[in-house]
């Protein structure tokens, strides 16, 4: 376990992910800020939903490409294989690289709500515009952020053994998350706000009109979590290591 | 089934050698990469695994550590299966391919990722770099490290838990004469000291002068189990020896 955060740490691909994310964050959250209206920023859950939700979208996105690049990354550099010899037992690693997934997910969602609370306050305050969200508001964004990057990193880790191959696993994460959730999300709620990604922003309180309870989110998204961890055992058992 | 060359022996017994492949058979598809393969290595031994460019042998050895499970048969390492090893790592030092580095990562850290999970003391790591002499390239990135320096780190890797051991696929490869001679030397005093290596080569020559028998696979069978006093003299020599075993085994 140890040794996986280790593998996080020693490498750029993890400041790198986050340098990336935390720019990402910003600018998104100020195109928002300044683009849009004043009259659809003033109360709180417009400013939650158009502005430092994205912080909570963006972890969590980037939190996924931690969990899969865990395993997809050994594969192409082929150090599953040294890996493998130290950990024969699927499980044990399986585990061991869940624990650094979630826990650098966590991070990585933490930091990216964190990063668009402060661009949003920023940006409205030199549009002159006033600061709706409460305390309340704020716990909920950065810890349900954070929560939902963390088992977002244990979805990421189970598409990374199944798919193994770096770029179309990164790839399809990403199709999933910016294309195929919004679709479903907008075309047909009921079954949209049950997709992960919608979990997530749940958890953060976001669109609470049309999203789940952020406990009830918690509870199905810790629910796909264990299901990605179980997929990922069975998938490294079955196959052989590349 | 025509009968066996006398120079391939019976089944292994059981329970007996460092390492026992019994009947193991690897299919990928209609290929069959292993086929039937038994062999046993006696403790204290160094064994060169030979065999041409596809005769199945790095196949054979990703079979006896783990990474790949047989169609059928048995592969035991130290008396079992390798997965079911307790802390494997401090047993079996094993290297299949030098490249298997992240290239941003130096090689300090890749043995400290190593260490950690394989439960081996911290202190080890520096002694390995300096065993293999890489102490002075540490801290450097592994991208900037030649062929030799990277067998050499993957050298290093497999000596970190002190194993018995030591299952190498071409670790010579990539090395300069000096280092050739570093790592025969090495596996000579390894295997003094009780340790058991099996190594696999295309260097006949520099094979000759390390190992004590040589398994050599044709066509995913074993064509050849023996001591090297058995293939290689009166006036044969290992090379002859292997080139007349190997080209009759393509069918």
């Amino acid at each position: 376990m140890r040794s996986e955060v280790l593998k996080v740490l020693t490498t750029r691909t993890a400041a790198g992910l986050a340098a990336a994310m935390g720019g990402l964050v910003a600018l998104a959250v100020a195109l928002h800020a300044y683009g849009l209206p004043a009259d659809r920023l003033a109360t709180a859950e417009d400013q939650l939903d158009f502005l430092v939700g994205w912080g909570a979208v963006l972890g969590a996105l980037f939190a996924s490409l931690l969990g899969a690049l865990s395993f997809t990354a050994e594969v192409r550099h082929g150090t599953i294989r040294p890996t493998l010899l130290v950990t024969p037992r699927r499980a044990r690693m399986v585990l061991a690289k869940a624990v650094a997934a979630a826990g650098g997910g966590a991070v990585l969602g933490l930091t990216g709500t964190a990063t668009a609370v402060l661009a949003g306050r920023v940006v409205l305050a030199v549009r002159g515009l006033s600061w709706a969200l409460g305390a309340a508001d704020l716990a909920l964004l950065l810890g349900g952020g954070a929560a939902a990057a963390a088992l977002w990193g244990l979805l990421g880790l189970g598409v990374g053994t199944v798919v193994r191959n770096q770029v179309p696993a990164v790839v399809g994460i990403l199709a999933w998350v910016l294309f195929v959730e919004g679709i479903l999300v907008d075309t047909a709620p009921g079954v949209g706000r049950l997709s992960p990604g919608a979990l997530g922003q749940a958890m953060s309180g976001l669109r609470p009109e049309t999203l789940l309870v952020p406990v009830v989110a918690a509870g199905l998204l810790g629910a796909y979590g264990a299901a990605a961890l179980a997929v990922a055992v069975v998938a490294t058992n079955r196959q052989d290591a590349p | 089934m025509a009968p066996a060359q006398p120079r391939i022996p019976a089944d292994p017994p059981p329970g007996a050698g460092a390492v026992v492949a019994r009947h193991l058979t690897k299919r990928f598809g209609a290929t069959v990469a292993v086929d039937d393969v038994s062999f046993s290595l006696a403790p204290g031994t160094v064994t060169g695994f030979l065999g041409p460019n596809g005769a199945g042998k790095t196949t054979t050895l990703r079979l006896l550590l783990g990474l790949a499970r047989p169609t059928s048969g048995e592969a035991l390492v130290l008396g079992r299966p390798y997965a079911e090893l307790d802390r494997p790592a401090r047993r079996v030092g094993a290297v299949l391919e030098s490249g298997d580095l992240h290239p941003g990562r130096s090689a300090r850290d890749h043995l400290r990722v190593l260490a950690a999970a394989g439960g081996i003391e911290g202190r080890r790591v520096g002694e390995v770099l300096a065993l293999v002499g890489l102490g002075a390239a540490a801290r450097r990135p592994v991208r900037t490290f030649s062929l030799g320096m990277r067998q050499r780190l993957g050298l290093a890797a497999a000596l970190l838990g002190e194993p018995e051991l030591l299952v190498l696929d071409e670790p010579a490869n990539g090395l300069d004469p000096e280092g050739v001679r570093w790592l025969r030397q090495l596996l000579r005093s390894f295997a003094a000291g009780g340790g058991t290596v099996l190594v696999s080569s295309h260097l006949l020559a520099e094979i000759a002068q390390t190992v004590d028998r040589v398994v050599i696979l044709g066509g995913g069978r074993v064509v050849a189990d023996a001591g090297l006093a058995e293939l290689a003299g009166g006036g044969q020599t290992l090379e002859d020896a292997y080139l007349e075993l190997t080209a009759g085994a393509v069918s």
